[in-house]
């Protein structure tokens, strides 16, 4: 073989959190391959062209929480990274009124005062205790986690300081924190609230992207995403990349290839070589095999340790917990090609809601109820949506006057009673445009083509285990030390010299890249 | 109104977290005089772990402490008839689980010693008041680092389970295990008593292993004792029946007194072990308007209904439990979401001298009286739930015992047992030490650490902590 097909690293998937993991590889001086299976990177984070001239965020839409420090460290804006804001979220009732938030603080308390002056005068409070809140998980995020079972003395330091930070936090706001680990966010909210659509919104937030529902303990927790991208003061709570979120993958490819790394698409690995309990190289479908003096995966834990390795080369027990190691997808995707925009009853015409959010979450029995249907294994037949339309932020996504409309779905469990069939696929989809009809009557015939991607469609696609879009579920007992696996959350694995990078390890979720990053920063520092 | 006597302390309710605390504050010297509203003393046998510091201190056993569990410990029926009897020796629940599944009798052993040695560690913590997280004081700090200790010892595969299980939903402890419906609803049920939750919420793992707390491995529901008998007749402090606080007052921001019916009491301690929001509803001084909003957030929806049947022929079971699957469970909460009694409510009936005492899950507190009608459904779905006649079977609910005995939210654990409600944040965050923002008034009960479902050891924790304290 060759010497220059030598690499000092092979990143297998290019997604967003491979890409980011090669490009600080390469900027440390690596020599870097990232192999992606299919013809573009960025994973679920691509733009593709579904219907001429029409183009949508396939998977993941929206960006909050991509990393600060990665944009300054790999120069993303240079490369082409463009954030638009997302500055409003409207939420249509089931009696023709509305909620909004918007972009102006106190046009927003208006609204709310609208509805109730007390939560009005809450939702300051509330607003200022989940930025405080953010502030105290961000380092978190930031940190390779300590192992609690180890008990040599870095391991103990780190817990140490571990315990530090949390008692430097004071009484009342460690306590806030507990309760937000632990809580549902429709007990926490019923804390704070009454206003019944209010608090429906803001517990849909936490449970994207999970199998829980607002009343199930530790969605509480997931209330606080909304707040850190807001905390970083480089984009609003909510943004769109110009392009589409493929822009991001695209920028990160860029800063990737401009450090000296190498992308090859198309390039499937069949699986990783092993040598005497050490990685090799990998050997991809087409029968190639490559050498590196390290290996590492940015696929999620059930294909980079069942699928790319064989059963014999890791630790039974380890093997058992990668085997519960939960994923159960729970969302849905609906994106279509509109005539015109759609007018919802709660505000007739054409407006600057329509810049914004449309959230589908008119109570919290409604999204309760939407969760119950899929515990049972059922689609939810009245789903909660999060509604854009990209083309009205940024007008080179559809054609002159046409329209791209994207519906994020929940719940579409993954464990369909009698599985995912192309029937099943169109009742879905049809369960979701009749539920936005009931909002916006005569919807429906505004639509020229429509895309509905299941979980089974993601995992198709995307490669994602049954179509979970954070790589495995963000559950308490599947974070921090916890992810993947107890003992195995520092990127490393039982084979030297392979090593995981993906959305799978802490911290997880979400277009962070900080997983991608973190774990770049272990493989620097076992001096790889 | 007649002003009487002056006491040490006064002690609020003649339950056994009140009645423990009153005889540990009179073993230190102190006079103390128990207020309890009911005219008579309660006789049943109570359901929950008897610490052994507790009979020890106490001399219970030599005052006649009975604690029993039945053996077998629980009988489910299983769908194709026959029951399934889990017992207390382990070789024989695996014969009896192999009946219905060969892989989860081999697995019983192994999952009841984990269970076991995380029930030992909340055992531990249990009998002492709640670990102290922000401390700065050094015998504080000693003693979290002694429960460090005690768990790193236990073994690497232990710590993991500790920190794995405890956040969990019971659903998926028992799916990473077990494939048999009928265990696993057994198993399911114990993580949801008393809590407005399905076994798939996170939080109810925990739930299942507070109440394994005190018994043998293999054996998942609380033992029951006589220790209400056995206090009621233990010399020492004079119980007051028939007399109802109706209100603590104060002077100068402290406990001067209580209010009775006709007559006002004295002592600069008082001692309540009433639910945290009804024992600090009537107190005579303004509490920080903060302290009350948090309080009012304690979560203590009652979800359980409790009755009584009297059968025309022995019962054939110690305990029967009606929960054939967790998806049943999840349904029977499913409706209680919405502020319904389950239309199959989980029922766990225990055959005790010629009686049925029967345990319903779930019939949610929603704040309204429920009318006749609505209990004689209940009675019917009992009935069609047991296969038994249950028209005549007495029923308390939670509206029952929030409307009589200003129980709040007639929740009979005095809060739920969530993870935001245990350990140091119960029954408020910053106020687990059994103080109240009242100085001399204290909280003994149920509702404080270490919670419902074990017997006396809030009592007993309280009682160390007044002592060291006044």
């Amino acid at each position: 073989m060759a010497a220059s097909q030598r690499y000092d690293a092979i990143v297998i998937g290019g997604g967003h959190n491979g890409l980011v993991h090669a490009a600080y590889l390469a900027r440390a001086g690596k020599k870097v391959l990232v192999l992606e299976r299919r013809p573009r990177v960025g994973g679920a984070a691509v733009t593709e062209e579904v219907f001429p001239g029409f183009k949508f965020s396939m998977f993941s839409y929206v960006v909050s929480l991509l990393r600060p420090e990665i944009i300054r460290d790999l120069e993303l804006p240079r490369h082409g990274l463009h954030i638009l804001p997302l500055e409003s979220t409207v939420t249509p009732m089931e009696n023709g009124d509305y909620l909004a938030a918007w972009g102006d603080h106190d046009e927003t308390r208006r609204e709310l005062c609208r509805h109730s002056p007390r939560d009005a005068e809450a939702y300051d409070e509330y607003s200022q205790l989940m930025h405080h809140m953010a502030r105290a998980v961000k380092p978190i995020l930031g940190m390779v986690p300590p192992d609690p079972t180890s008990l040599s003395p870095k391991d103990l330091f780190a817990l140490m300081r571990l315990g530090r930070h949390f008692r430097g936090l004071g009484g009342e706001r460690f306590h806030a924190l507990v309760k937000l680990m632990t809580m549902s966010s429709a007990d926490l909210l019923d804390e704070w609230f009454e206003t019944d659509v209010l608090k429906a919104t803001k517990a849909a937030s936490g449970i994207i992207g999970t199998f829980l529902g607002p009343r199930s303990p530790g969605t509480a927790y997931v209330l606080l995403h909304h707040y850190m991208g807001e905390l970083d003061g480089v984009f609003r709570a909510w943004g769109f990349a110009k392009g589409g979120t493929g822009s991001v993958s695209e920028a990160i490819a860029a800063a990737a290839r401009g450090f000296g790394a190498e992308i090859r698409c198309d390039a499937t690995v069949a699986r990783v070589l092993v040598t005497g309990g050490r990685a090799t190289g990998v050997a991809l479908a087409n029968g190639d095999e490559l050498r590196a003096s390290i290996v590492v995966s940015s696929l999620d834990p059930r294909r980079t340790f069942l699928e790319l390795l064989e059963e014999r080369e890791l630790p039974t027990e380890f093997v058992a917990d990668i085997r519960r190691f939960k994923f159960r997808g729970s969302s849905g995707k609906v994106n279509l090609a509109l005539d015109a925009l759609p007018s919802f009853t709660c505000m007739p015409g054409v407006g600057r809601h329509h810049r914004g959010a449309i959230s589908i979450s008119p109570s919290l029995a409604y999204v309760e109820r939407a969760y119950d249907d899929a515990k049972y294994g059922e689609f939810s037949r009245r789903p909660y949506m999060d509604i854009v339309f990209p083309s009205m932020i940024d007008s080179g996504m559809a054609p002159p006057g046409k329209h791209v409309m994207s519906i994020f779905v929940q719940y579409a469990p993954y464990q369909l009673n009698g599985g995912w069939s192309d029937a099943k696929r169109e009742a879905f989809g049809d369960a979701v445009l009749d539920t936005v009809e009931q909002f916006a009557p005569g919807f429906k015939s505004l639509i020229l083509h429509r895309q509905v991607l299941t979980p089974a469609d993601i995992e198709r696609i995307t490669g994602l285990s049954e179509g979970n879009i954070f790589q495995g579920e963000l559950a308490l007992h599947q974070l921090f030390f916890l992810r993947p696996a107890p003992g195995w959350a520092k990127f490393r694995t039982p084979v030297r010299g392979f090593y995981q990078c993906g959305s799978g390890t802490h911290p997880g979720g979400g277009i962070m890249g900080a997983s991608g990053r973190l774990a770049a920063l272990a493989v620097l520092g076992a001096g790889a | 109104m007649t002003k009487s006597g002056t006491w040490d302390a006064i002690v609020i309710g003649a339950g056994v977290n009140g009645l423990v605390a009153a005889h540990y504050l009179a073993r230190a010297g102190r006079r103390v005089l128990v207020v309890e509203r009911q005219l008579d003393a309660r006789t049943s046998l109570e359901t929950g772990w008897v610490p052994p510091q507790l009979v020890r201190e106490l001399g219970l056993d030599r005052h006649g402490l009975r604690v029993e569990q039945p053996d077998p410990w629980i009988a489910a029926p299983l769908g194709g008839g026959g029951r399934l009897e889990l017992r207390r020796d382990i070789g024989q629940s695996v014969d009896a689980i192999r009946r219905i599944s060969r892989a989860d009798a081999a697995k019983w052993p192994e999952f009841c010693t984990r269970m076991r040695r995380l029930a030992g560690v909340l055992e531990a913590l249990y009998v002492q008041p709640p670990p102290d997280v922000e401390t700065r004081q050094v015998g504080e700090l000693l003693r979290l680092a002694a429960l460090g200790l005690r768990v790193r010892r236990l073994g690497k595969q232990a710590v993991i389970d500790l920190l794995r299980i405890l956040p969990m939903s019971v659903a998926e402890l028992l799916d990473d295990w077990f494939e048999s419906d009928a265990l696993k609803g057994v198993l399911g049920a114990g993580g949801v008593w008393h809590l407005r939750q399905g076994p798939r919420s996170a939080g109810t793992a925990f739930n299942l292993l507070h109440h394994h707390v005190g018994s043998p491995a293999g054996l998942f529901r609380p033992p029951r004792s006589n220790i209400m008998q056995v206090l009621a007749g233990l010399p020492g402090v004079e119980v007051r029946r028939g007399a109802e606080a109706t209100a603590v007052l104060a002077k100068h921001g402290r406990a001067t007194s209580v209010l009775l019916r006709n007559e006002e009491v004295f002592a600069p301690l008082v001692v309540s072990s009433g639910d945290p929001r009804s024992a600090l509803r009537h107190v005579g001084t303004d509490l920080d308007p903060e302290f009350v909003r948090a309080l009012n957030n304690i979560k203590c929806r009652g979800v359980v209904a409790r009755g009584t049947l009297t059968l025309e022929r022995p019962a054939d079971f110690g305990t029967l439990c009606v929960a054939p699957s967790l998806e049943y469970l999840e349904r029977a909460y499913d409706d209680a979401k919405y502020g319904r009694d389950s239309a199959r409510p989980y029922v766990e009936a225990q055959s005790v001298d010629g009686r049925v005492e029967v345990h319903v899950q779930y019939v949610p507190f929603t704040g309204q009286d429920r009318s006749g009608e609505q209990n004689s459904v209940l009675r019917e779905r009992i009935g069609a739930t047991l296969g038994a006649d249950a028209s005549q079977v007495s029923l308390e609910t939670p509206a029952d015992w929030d409307r009589l005995y200003d129980l709040t939210e007639g929740h009979l654990y005095h809060g739920e047992l969530t993870l935001d409600q245990i350990l140091f944040m119960r029954p408020l965050a910053g106020w687990s030490r059994y103080r109240t923002p009242l100085e001399g008034l204290y909280l003994c009960g149920a509702g404080t650490h270490p919670g419902g479902g074990i017997a006396g050891a809030a009592g007993r924790n309280a009682a160390r902590v007044i002592l060291q304290e006044t």
